[in-house]
């Protein structure tokens, strides 16, 4: 593509800006030939309308009530608005003309999150995504007969009486209280009989009361469990 | 003297006349009229919509507009909406609120869209406008419950309160509870986007109770489908109604029970929510069917036999959102039940999938263009797509005004001809001479942009992904596309030569977003130098771009016309090109 200035192009130097006095350059063409100068086909034509269109309202600060539809420079000289910086022609640009990195620094740039494909394709939007994920654990924990949970994680934390640090457990691995026992007694270090029998299987519930899960069915207690304590039967 | 009194009318005179008009485009034309009709105009102006907050800052609209009652502000690029933009970026809506609580005490509205909203920032809204009616917090974040509880707490005539979309922390599920017992001026709730458990129930229930024009509620997923009814019995004046959680095990005595409360709710039209759908209970809204115009289903994973059902009682229906379970036949009995349908929004449900989960194609989209004569509105995701399709949506809907085509996997060509989607974009653009929104997508060249620069002379807004093979296609957008106002484009080999070729055309413009383009770090300084109006912002998270040679291309750009000059509260990872503005990194 041929190039009325002298600007950088990806392979060049760039010139001292003081050489790049654009506003004369334009103001020269545009006396002899035109908004656009030479070389430029039909289409730029329209550039010059789509330039001129004044821009639509938004708040404009302050002033008369006159708009300036042109631009003054540093020295106050009138430069035509639709100045560009470049001058088109309609030849196809050179390949050469391409920064040659170009593709590999795009293509690092899109997989960026870790594996899992393209950042932000398809454009679904995020918040969608995040209540699909939401509402796709639930249902999983409902497939599971858990019957709907308190809370959309099926994350629960669980503590033992006497044990400073807390556990977490996936709920939604679990379908019944035998299940549920084993891996915590697994999770605490609870190896013998005896040791199982001594605890109690406790939770609080959405309505924020601690209950006894061997009184209630699986289900129920799945609905509104919030955390899970494993106290020492008094008995 | 009568010469004059034909020339001129009495302030009081003109500010009434002026009252009666309402949309910006017509009140920014009057404002240049005459430097008195600007005085006259600019002090009666009550709202402004500012699309851009960085566009412009709080004070140079206080000043130039000293009674303002509403104001609307949007922050993020819309790409944010799809991870695009990292966390931080800014659209802080704080500073405007300070300015704000001095300068308009009388401040009634405020609408915000993409923007960071803190507790803070609430808490200061609450203090600071005693005739506060009306909150809209579209997809934005930052907020807690707490925010919230000021916010309910203080405005005694609170009309709208609505999240839609946005991200709040959970705190406390209490704070409906702060809304006094005096308030029941509520017109508009919409709190579905609260977790599940930050709503308190009965709370809510007292709340709709005691407000007589609710018209619009949109419930979250706590609440379960038992509970609907109790709401739906104490407002059967809504118009427009959100569930929650749209599941629960089918017993007849609560099937009855909400079928009961739909059918007591004349006016209902417009549905939403359905979080997690057993379709049995989907009978239940039967009654009120033949009314709606407006149904979102696109959380609801329902097959297409239930949806066919549910869809064929809705003769009166206008808008539709739908994931792609109700596939090409749910769609084809979508096209010859409901013959009002003006927008139509498919959504992928399994969208990182790489086979197609459900027989959706583009045969759906033209069986609805068939027959829904009057589709103005189309957003659909899809695994495949012909020319000849596109030509025929095109010609049997002129009317469009929006077309966004997702087809999933970049660069997919026509399936039949396995030619680019060029001639079936251009039709699109040729035939519907209103279309102001298109979303392009599949396998595309620089013909396709041809076609839009010769013919979307309407296009307002153009997202554009993969497509593309030179400059020549954004040189065709930028100089033929005289309506453009938003321009986003990625992952285009679209480099330094039209951008700078049509500089002055961003002027023009609210905004331009390219990523994982070719533009050089060169051009953008070049740009940003010679072009004080323009905003020219490189992000990169990586490293500074001017620690590369100035041709590297720079990850993320961002232009945008302002006369508010750079930012101040830009974060690291975000370099401005104005010649001013020192970096301190």
């Amino acid at each position: 593509m041929e190039l009325q200035l002298g600007l950088s192009l990806p392979s060049t130097p760039i010139f001292p800006f003081k050489m790049l006095d654009l506003n004369s350059y334009g103001y020269e063409l545009r006396e002899g030939l035109g908004p656009f100068g030479i070389n430029v086909n039909n289409n730029c034509g329209s550039c010059s309308s789509s330039c001129n269109s004044s821009s639509s309202g938004g708040a404009d600060d302050g002033g008369g009530g006159t708009k300036t539809r042109r631009l003054l420079d540093e020295e106050n000289r009138i430069v035509p608005k639709t100045l560009p910086l470049l001058f088109w022609t309609n030849q196809r640009p050179n390949d050469e003309d391409e920064p040659k990195d170009v593709d590999d620094h795009s293509s690092s740039a899109i997989f960026k999150n870790d594996g899992e494909g393209l950042v932000g394709w398809p454009p679904v939007k995020a918040w969608r995504k995040k209540v699909r994920r939401r509402v796709a654990n639930v249902r999983a924990a409902v497939e599971n007969s858990c019957g709907g949970r308190a809370s959309s994680s099926t994350y629960v934390k669980v503590k033992m009486e006497g044990n400073a640090i807390a556990r977490k457990i996936d709920i939604s691995l679990h379908h019944s209280f035998e299940s549920l026992t084993t891996t915590l007694m697994r999770m605490f270090d609870i190896s013998d009989e005896n040791g199982q029998k001594s605890f109690k299987l406790t939770y609080l519930d959405r309505e924020g009361d601690w209950l006894l899960a061997e009184d209630v069915p699986w289900r129920t207690f799945i609905r509104s469990l919030k955390y899970i304590k494993l106290i020492r039967s008094r008995c | 003297m009568q010469k004059e009194m034909a020339y001129s009318f009495p302030d009081e005179v003109l500010k009434h006349v002026f009252s009666f008009i309402q949309s910006d485009k017509d009140r920014n034309a009057v404002s240049l009229v005459c430097k008195s009709w600007y005085e006259i105009e600019r002090w009666c102006r009550r709202k402004v919509f500012i699309g851009n907050c960085y566009a412009v800052s709080p004070r140079m609209v206080i000043r130039r507009f000293p009674e303002v009652r509403s104001i609307e502000l949007k922050g993020k690029p819309h790409f944010a909406d799809f991870n695009l933009v990292p966390d931080g970026w800014g659209g802080y809506v704080l500073q405007w609120i300070a300015e704000m609580a001095g300068a308009y005490p009388w401040l009634g509205e405020i609408r915000l869209k993409r923007m960071v909203v803190t507790d803070e920032s609430l808490e200061l809204i609450a203090k600071s406008f005693k005739n506060f009616k009306v909150l809209v917090l579209f997809s934005c974040e930052g907020f807690s419950t707490d925010g919230l509880a000021a916010i309910a707490a203080s405005c005694k005539n609170l009309r709208e309160l609505d999240l839609r979309e946005s991200e709040v922390d959970d705190l406390s599920g209490h704070w409906l509870a702060q809304f006094p017992e005096t308030c029941t001026s509520l017109v508009s709730l919409n709190i579905s986007c609260l977790g599940s458990d930050e709503v308190s129930f009965s709370a809510l229930e007292r709340l709709v109770d005691r407000c007589p024009n609710l018209r619009s509620l949109q419930l979250n997923r706590a609440v379960t489908l038992d509970k609907i009814a109790n709401i739906l019995r104490r407002a059967p004046q809504l118009v427009d109604f959100g569930t929650g959680n749209y599941a629960a095990e089918l017993q007849p005595d609560v099937f009855s029970n909400l079928a009961g409360a739909f059918s007591s709710c004349k006016e209902l039209k417009s549905l939403s929510g359905f979080w997690d759908v057993v379709p049995a209970y989907l009978p239940a809204l039967y009654s009120i069917c033949p009314r709606l115009t407006s149904l979102n289903l696109s959380y609801a994973t329902i097959q297409s036999p239930d949806l066919i059902k549910l869809v064929s009682h809705c003769p009166r229906l206008q808008r539709l959102l739908v994931l792609d379970y109700v596939e090409d036949s749910g769609l084809e009995e979508l096209a010859s039940s409901c013959k009002d349908l003006q927008e139509l929004r498919v959504f992928p449900s399994d969208p990182f999938g790489v086979e197609p989960n459900v027989s959706l194609t583009e045969q759906g989209l033209v069986a609805v263009s068939l027959g829904c004569p009057k589709l103005q509105s189309v957003l659909y995701f899809c695994r495949r797509m012909s020319n000849a399709a596109l030509v025929t949506i095109a010609q049997n809907c002129p009317n469009l005004t929006r077309f966004r085509l997702c087809i999933i996997e970049p660069k997919t060509p026509d399936y039949l001809t396995l030619d680019p989607l060029d001639a079936g974009f251009g039709a699109i653009v040729e035939h519907c001479k209103d279309l102001r929104r298109l979303s392009l997508s599949g396998l595309l060249t620089d013909h396709v942009f041809e076609y839009i620069g010769t013919y979307g002379k309407k296009l307002e807004m153009l997202s554009v992904a993969f497509a593309g093979d030179s400059d020549l296609g954004l040189h065709h957008v930028l100089s033929g596309c005289e309506s453009l106002r938003k321009l986003e484009i990625r992952d285009c080999p679209f480099g330094d030569k039209a951008l700078l070729a049509n500089a002055a055309k961003l002027e023009t413009m609210r905004s331009l977003w390219m990523s994982s383009c070719a533009m050089s770090f060169g051009a953008c300084k070049l740009l940003g130098q010679k072009m004080p109006k323009l905003n020219v912002e490189v992000i990169d998270e990586t490293e500074p771009p001017d620690s590369r040679p100035e041709s590297y291309p720079v990850d993320k750009l961002y232009i945008y016309r302002s006369v508010a000059g750079p930012r101040f509260d830009m974060p690291p990872f975000l370099w401005s090109m104005d010649e001013a503005v020192k970096i301190l990194h």
